[in-house]
């Protein structure tokens, strides 16, 4: 019925409404959800302006207007809406920091813990991190409880709930705990809303790593377009010396939040980076558009920025290696000299574009652990090794999802990082290594159910490739491919250096929202 | 047309059944199915006698009640918000009440029954008033209709309830009706005064931590009394123990028990009981067997797949699994052995859909 009506205002407003793309963006929220949120004072609509959230939050919210109210925006009103919200009722830097994994979709992190009642009260369905990115006072943390329960009855009756009284908690304890916490009036947004941010337009130098893949470094030149959007250019060189090209299109909410649209060489590519305060360094994760949970660390610096070394390429040098290093960085073209400290000589030096490939020769006298390596008045290090004495595994648990039917599965991507001892006896970390990959059940139970030939396999670069979904006659029970196991890499170039991870392979996750 | 020509043979063969057997009382069972399927079977025939559209099911069907004498099934559909009786025999809709109203929407999570005279019917609300930009959660409801009610019933009394019921049974007195959520509660029927409330979730058993029970299917045919598994932790050592325990409710004398019959090994969703009450069966991955006097597990075998809902013939001999897939699959009470299985036109699926028997003459 609530639906019918929306529908109908909606479609009022549409056809009433058609030059209002035009109007500023505060006319879009007047003409398109005013309907039903009334407007109490001059811009201020029920519900809306009580509400703090991210470029995620606010498109959250106007796909479930869309799915439950039948709300029909047309796609660059939908747009303009999230972008006009972000950026007046947004998050500070300060305030989306804790949250940001899940914004930047990083698989396989731990959540935010809040303690056990309020981890099941709120968790047990998505991650605190989505209550974390939000802002609210009380009397809408418990309209937020109260859109809950009337939406998604079964809250009441599932595990973690139906063993204490829910709806009793969740609205007389939960409103103003989570208001105490994540009020909607803060100094920090105060502060970063009257703030002029920084352009983002300018050359980049940008260093990059895909877990179990190749690092890329090089630079990024951004311009602005008319409608204030960007456009970034991408020169890259990869950590196996191929050269990669690659576009974005990218839009800044709140004055800090990077969301690109990426083509890498026909690879398409989602961006979710994050300025810092003073616009100086961007950051954070890009992932394959169509698996998420792939993806790899970006840091960028703008080229002005003096002398410094972003990265080194390769991390690690084995005693005896006589080959090219190259440092990322900014500045790096007006010194020609690199050190490495002792028992690494140097020879040619190469300028590239925000790169110093230098040769080296790593000499049986040189230390192993960190050595300093300078450029100018920049330093980093790199770590020399003779072998790899200990090895890990990131992530130590990890869970991957069978795929079917119109949900992709969701693989686990695993990297091994491979330790050295030091002379006297500490383990030193020398970054990622070179591992082959194998799974084994995990218990006595997963051995009988031969998860190790149902579940999926582990590929030579650490990533698990879960099978299909849906039961399955040659299981027990006709039972799904799930599975229980440990994932083991063997360092390949030590014999001996192992390490284990659990993973556990599961069904599918039906509704893959922005902010899980 | 076809579809006409089909129902009309259905129709026929019902129609023949009831000459060549009308005086052999003979179990049927009742299932439903999505989209909107309502399912009769000869049980011992292994034959579907009615297979019956249920209008305005919205793909979404749950909880089956027969009525008492075993003329009407009950179904809750259109995801929780309308409870629909079909004529067994005919398949015609001879009671619809919609729960929710304009500005008010309202869900039936399971629960609701009919009295034993088959007059009335009582349903469980979850209401949530619909503002233009806020939902109101509102105080959940026992509201009771008569079954003459027609297709536009309205509830004929309401009375407060208590949050998260998922089963409600009516007591053979006629005078009460019980609901089962955090406790077990009993109903005045015509006043709705709570009567008394029995531990669930406050069981009090000695060393036990605090149980597990998740019952939607609220059958207790043939034995009249209802039963579930309910789950639960015994301290040892500062460790849990998981243990798995039959809780029976005799719906005449009221007797409400719960004793634990094995650590769990195997997760059950729903069980029935035999009509002897010496066996209690159980389904989810497992077909499992229950000594209820010795409290143990009788026997256990593995199930094809996944059946959510059990039941069992009028006179023990078999068992009968469904929910959950399109099939039932029906089993030796005695020894667990397989004896068949019924599956349903277009592997329609039962999902959480009760299974119920009805014996019929």
């Amino acid at each position: 019925m609530i639906k019918s009506r929306i529908g109908l205002i909606a479609a009022a407003s549409l056809a009433f409404m058609m030059p209002a793309i035009s109007l500023a963006e505060v006319e879009l929220v007047r003409a398109y959800c005013s309907g039903c949120h009334h407007e109490s004072s001059p811009g201020q609509f029920d519900r809306i302006s009580a509400v703090r959230k991210t470029p995620e939050g606010w498109t959250m919210t106007l796909f479930r207007m869309h799915q439950v109210h039948g709300l029909n925006l047309p796609e660059d009103v939908r747009d303009q809406i999230v972008h006009h919200l972000s950026d007046a009722q947004g998050l500070a830097p300060s305030e989306a920091a804790t949250g940001r994994f899940a914004l930047e979709r990083r698989p396989n992190v731990k959540d935010i813990d809040l303690g056990a009642e309020t981890n099941a009260m709120c968790g047990r369905c998505h991650s605190i991190a989505r209550s974390a990115l939000q802002r609210r006072d009380a009397d809408e943390w418990l309209k937020l409880a109260h859109m809950h329960l009337g939406q998604w009855p079964s809250l009441e009756y599932q595990a973690s709930s139906r063993d204490r009284p829910w709806w009793t908690i969740a609205s007389t304890q939960m409103p103003s705990q989570l208001a105490a916490q994540w009020g909607l009036s803060s100094v920090a947004w105060t502060q970063w809303k009257n703030t002029p941010h920084r352009s983002l337009e300018g050359r980049w130098v940008l260093t990059s790593h895909a877990a179990g893949g190749l690092d890329y470094y090089g630079t990024m030149t951004v311009k602005k377009e008319p409608d204030g959007s960007y456009r970034a250019q991408y020169e890259l060189h990869d950590s196996a010396g191929s050269v990669v090209h690659g576009t974005s299109h990218a839009l800044v909410y709140t004055g800090y939040e990077w969301r690109g649209t990426a083509d890498f060489d026909g690879f398409p590519v989602r961006e979710v980076y994050a300025t810092n305060e003073d616009g100086s360094r961007l950051s954070g994760r890009w992932f394959d558009a169509n698996h998420p949970e792939a993806g790899g660390d970006t840091v960028a610096i703008r080229e002005e920025t003096s002398t410094t070394i972003l990265a080194v390429s390769p991390r690690a040098l084995k005693v005896g290696y006589v080959g090219p290093v190259t440092l990322v960085g900014t500045g790096l073209d007006r010194s020609n000299v690199a050190t490495f400290g002792p028992g690494i000589s140097v020879g040619r030096v190469v300028h590239g574009s925000g790169t110093m490939t230098v040769d080296v020769r790593v000499e049986d006298t040189a230390d192993v652990g960190a050595h300093t390596v300078t450029a100018g008045a920049a330093t980093s290090t790199v770590s020399v090794y003779r072998r790899i004495d200990s090895l890990s595994i990131s992530p130590e648990f990890a869970i991957a999802r069978l795929g079917g039917g119109k949900t992709p599965s969701v693989s686990a991507q695993f990297e091994a990082l491979g330790s050295i001892r030091l002379p006297d006896g500490t383990l030193f970390p020398i970054g990622p290594v070179a591992a082959t990959w194998s799974t084994a059940p995990f218990d006595e139970e997963a051995k009988k159910q031969d998860d190790v030939r149902f579940a999926g396999s582990v590929d030579e670069h650490g990533q698990f490739h879960p099978a299909g979904a849906g039961p399955n006659k040659e299981r027990e029970f006709s039972g799904n491919n799930v599975g229980n196991l440990k994932v083991i890499a063997s360092a390949t170039e030590s014999e001996g250096a192992k390490a284990d991870a659990h993973l556990i392979v599961t069904v599918q996750r039906w509704n893959n929202t922005p902010i899980y | 047309m076809r579809t006409i020509l089909r129902l009309a043979g259905i129709g026929f063969g019902v129609l023949l059944g009831m000459m060549s057997q009308s005086a052999i009382a003979r179990d049927l069972l009742v299932t439903a199915a999505k989209p909107d399927k309502l399912y009769v079977i000869d049980a011992k025939a292994r034959k579907i006698v009615g297979d019956f559209h249920i209008a305005g099911a919205n793909n979404h069907i749950t909880t089956v009640v027969p009525s008492p004498d075993g003329k009407v099934a009950y179904v809750l559909v259109n995801r929780m918000e309308t409870i629909v009786g079909i004529q067994l025999k005919t398949g015609r809709e001879v009671f619809r009440a919609n729960l929710s109203s304009p500005g008010e929407r309202v869900k039936d999570f399971f629960a609701f029954t009919v009295t034993p005279n088959g007059k009335e019917l009582i349903a469980y609300e979850l209401p949530t008033r619909l503002g233009s930009s806020e939902y109101q959660v509102e105080e959940p409801r026992f509201v009771v209709f008569n079954t003459k009610g027609g297709t536009h019933a309205k509830p004929i009394r309401t009375f407060p309830a208590p949050r998260r019921i998922g089963v409600m049974l009516a007591r053979p007195n006629g005078r009460s009706f019980y609901a089962i959520g955090f406790d077990l509660y009993e109903y005045n029927l015509k006043t709705g005064a709570l009567m008394g409330s029995r531990g669930v979730m406050n069981w009090q058993q000695p060393a036990h931590g605090q149980p597990d029970l998740l019952a939607f299917w609220p059958v207790t045919e043939p034995s009249g009394a209802f039963s579930s598994p309910i789950y639960s932790e015994i301290q040892k050592d500062g460790a849990g123990d998981a243990v798995t325990a039959l809780m029976t409710l005799d719906l005449k004398t009221g007797d409400l028990t719960y004793r634990d019959f094995e650590q769990t090994t195997a997760l059950i969703f729903s069980t029935v009981l035999a009509p002897d009450r010496k066996f209690a069966y159980g389904t989810y991955t497992t077909l499992t067997k229950v000594d209820v006097a010795a409290g143990k597990l009788a026997k256990r075998v593995n199930n094809d797949h996944t059946y959510y809902s059990i039941n069992i013939a009028s006179d023990g001999s078999e068992v009968y699994a469904g929910g959950a897939m399109c099939d039932i699959a029906i089993y030796d009470a005695g020894t667990l052995d397989k004896k068949g299985d019924i599956e349903l036109p277009g592997c329609a699926d039962q999902a959480l859909a009760t299974l119920r028997v009805v014996h019929s003459r």
